[in-house]
């Protein structure tokens, strides 16, 4: 099949490497063409040259407005794509963008699926990301082949906007577990109990989790060089409180971990990891 | 002077009828018709839309709910002006948003000055508003005799957008205020202590505040009629949080505090007083209103 795929950053350059290697044919297009490399891929001038070509193009950008941009901008996706062809946005940006930029495919007969991920450039490279899918189910199952190749957890949330809906949930859990990682190592060491076997014995109890063993064990070793840069989950907790907003619903946890990456942001650590929670309580 | 003036609801109404009253020139505009009559029953005149707003004035004044509407009816104006025109927005809304506006109109020769007000329904009919300004010196003096008609504490806080950042640092005093005297107020409750002995004790020492004594005696009084409504104050502690999330602006306070305030709009209080945030700690905490 001939993919398209907008977006070679840390996640979106194995993906579309995967998707390559099991036999597709692959359209890409970059803002800067260096970025392309040496992908094995034919480089398209405007993402409506690249959508003339494709039966699915995926996008993996950062923010609402690349999405907005990319697919509906003036040498957009929604210029070249075909009646009937899928758009698969990767991104994490807000529900109710997700579901305004299906709608105005849909007018053109163009299929979209909200479908963010979870894992991490690790996750990405291994192909073993957590794929959490919004939009009609017939079209998910076309092109679940081809998400296959990216992940192995691929779970229907529901319409359009709902993927991204279990995203932000996502998000929400796992910086909020950051931030409690943080405190509890902050904690045993303003205690002058070594963080190292705290982190230790509680791997095996009821706090292990994820979080704790990789954020926590990059904590003990002070290695705040980025995994996944903070300021990426500082935007997507712009995302979410805006949700909470805009739903009237409560979140007292989010709130507050949102103000300390404010914090992080205020001191320039927003392209280190997210670990750098701790050195935000460290400041006070 | 001959003054436009776009947006006629619970503040822009008395407030333009104070212009009227101060002698003023003045054409309005609404949205909805109905609401210009008793303007025109005041004596001013009633525009078409808000390019005739502008037409012939040498002051616009809007007074409308969010950015979007200052940015559509500033557009209008934009193409009503006449040369010298300067144009005050006393809406609340982003500081970021006022600053763009006030960019745009330069560009067409306007001048922009952002003047929201503090003092609700209340100091608008009786011309007692406290009036933030940002933007020039030229503009804020032009603007001058129309402020003195609407207001008494006016301050010119700085450039483009300062006015905003004074509104929105006056939501977040005035939204953590609330929500202390409702927390002070719940906490004597729940240790069966008068709430209102409490509150006469507290207005002789250092938490006397103008909210400890009129929401604190209208939450006394559990009358919840607004005043100044929830889900405004929701809006208005939502722009201060986007500001701190643009900036890298850590305020816990505010934070945790617009929580409450989502949940006031979310669980049916968002079109009562903001003191309603009671409620909600009595629901929490298991107190029976």
């Amino acid at each position: 099949m001939k993919i398209g795929f907008i977006g070679l950053g840390v996640m979106g350059r194995p993906m579309a490497l995967h998707l390559q290697r099991a036999g597709h044919e692959l359209f890409v297009w970059a803002r800067r063409p260096a970025s392309v490399g040496d992908l094995p891929a034919t480089v398209c001038a405007t993402p409506a040259e690249l959508g003339r070509h494709c039966e699915v193009v995926f996008t993996m950008v950062t923010s609402s407005a690349d999405v907005e941009g990319v697919v509906l901008g003036e040498q957009g996706l929604i210029a070249g794509m075909a009646r009937d062809s899928v758009v698969v946005d990767c991104s994490t940006i807000a529900p109710d963008v997700a579901r305004r930029i299906a709608a105005k495919l849909g007018e053109q007969g163009i299929h979209m699926l909200d479908a963010p991920v979870s894992g991490g450039a690790q996750g990405a490279i291994d192909a073993t990301l957590a794929i959490m899918a919004g939009g009609e189910a017939a079209v998910l199952e076309r092109v679940r082949p081809l998400l296959e190749c990216l992940g192995q957890r691929i779970v229907h949330i529901g319409p359009n906007g709902a993927g991204q809906v279990a995203k932000a949930c996502n998000q929400m859990i796992m910086v909020a577990a950051i931030q409690a990682a943080a405190e509890a190592m902050r904690l045993a060491a303003a205690s002058g109990v070594d963080c190292g076997k705290v982190r230790e014995a509680l791997a095996g109890g009821s706090a292990a989790s994820r979080v704790l063993d990789v954020m926590g064990d990059r904590m003990v070793r002070r290695d705040f060089a980025a995994g996944i840069e903070a300021r990426l989950h500082h935007k997507d907790f712009g995302l979410v409180l805006e949700a909470a907003r805009q739903s009237g619903v409560p979140l007292p946890l989010a709130a507050v971990v949102g103000q300390q990456l404010n914090a992080l942001m205020a001191q320039d650590w927003g392209r280190d990891d997210t670990a750098s929670l701790l050195r935000v309580l460290e400041l006070l | 002077m001959k003054i436009g003036f776009i947006g006629l609801g619970i503040m822009g109404r008395p407030m333009a009828l104070n212009l009227i009253k101060g002698g003023h020139e003045v054409s309005v505009w609404a949205r909805r018709a109905e609401s210009m009559q008793p303007l025109v029953a005041a004596g001013a005149r009633a525009a078409l839309d808000p390019a005739d707003a502008a037409k012939g004035n040498e002051l616009v004044i809007s007074m409308v709910a969010d950015a979007p509407d200052v940015a559509e009816v500033m557009r209008g104006v934009a193409r009503g002006a006449e040369p010298g025109l300067v144009a005050v927005d006393m809406s609340t809304i982003a500081p970021g948003a006022a600053r763009r506006i006030g960019e745009e109109l330069a560009t067409a020769g306007i001048d922009f000055v952002d003047a929201p007000v503090s003092g609700g329904e209340v100091g608008a009919v009786a011309g007692t508003l406290s009036i933030m300004a940002g933007g020039s010196e030229a503009g804020f003096a032009k603007a001058g005799p129309a402020f003195a008609c609407m207001g008494k504490n006016i301050i010119h806080v700085g450039a483009s957008g300062a006015g905003q950042v004074a509104k929105a640092a006056n939501q977040i005093m005035t939204g953590m205020g609330v929500l202390a005297v409702a927390e002070a107020l719940a906490f004597a409750a729940k240790n069966g202590v008068d709430g209102g002995k409490v509150r006469e004790a507290l207005l002789g020492g250092f938490a006397y505040s103008r909210i400890l004594e009129n929401h604190g005696q209208r939450m006394l009084d559990r009358n919840f009629k607004p005043g100044f409504k929830s889900w405004m104050h929701e809006k208005d502690l939502n722009i201060v949080m986007q500001t701190a999330h643009e900036l890298g602006l850590c305020l816990p306070g505010s934070a945790a505090t617009a929580q409450m305030f989502n949940a006031m709009v979310g669980s049916g209080h968002g079109e009562e007083d903001s003191i309603a945030v009671l409620k909600l700690l009595e629901k929490l905490s298991g107190q029976s209103s």
